[in-house]
């Protein structure tokens, strides 16, 4: 799971801009996002430590 | 359900809320007729509904700055991208039988923005419904 911010003037996926949300975005989508200025990455955890707080 | 005027319509185009840079929406979705009449008593024909056509009109503002209409839109066309687009009539509230959500991933094969002097700058749109899903009405929001 990615924590993202909405930094564009535009809401995303519902989050007005400044908010953050958790997602998992489909990679692609990430870099558009990225690219057009619309999000950034806040916190990205590695798969393994999400696997192991999952489990837990 | 009582008539409405089309004020808080919500647009989103690639999970980007383009809604205030909108003023106007149109879906079409149009099965082909296919004759398959044969010789009968009466003579009128006979009809099946073929392969369904789909796309969302949508009537956009020019806007050139970061994360508005033109960042969102050209990297799409210009890329052939494949992208999610979401529309339901009120933005104030999540998607419901009440307020239904179309949902349905789409490309922009033309993409088209321009002016004239002392108008406001505004242009149409047409996203492409681009996979076997199509575009479909969903009555529960997304998770």
């Amino acid at each position: 799971m990615t924590t993202y911010r909405v930094v564009g003037p535009a809401a995303f996926r519902g989050h007005q801009a400044g908010e953050k949300f958790d997602a998992e975005l489909d990679p692609e989508q990430e870099k558009r996002a990225l690219a057009r200025g619309s999000i950034k990455v806040v916190n990205r955890k590695p798969k393994d430590q999400e696997k192991e707080e999952n489990d837990a | 359900m009582p008539k409405r005027v089309a004020l808080k319509d919500s647009v989103e185009v690639d999970s980007v809320d383009l809604s205030n840079f909108a003023r106007s929406v149109r879906l079409t979705s149009e099965h082909t007729r296919e004759d398959v009449s044969g010789f009968s008593a009466t003579g009128a024909n006979e009809y099946l509904a073929g392969p369904t056509d789909q796309s969302l009109e949508v009537e956009f503002y020019g806007s050139y700055g970061t994360g508005e209409v033109h960042e969102t839109l050209y990297p799409i066309h210009k890329d052939r991208t494949i992208v999610p687009i979401a529309w339901r009539p009120d933005q104030t509230t999540p998607a419901s039988a009440t307020n239904p959500e179309l949902r349905g991933n789409v490309q922009l094969y033309t993409y088209g923005p321009g002016g004239t002097r002392g108008d406001v700058d505004t242009f149409p749109v047409t996203f492409n419904a681009a996979d076997a899903a199509g575009l479909e009405f969903f009555t529960t929001p997304l998770p």
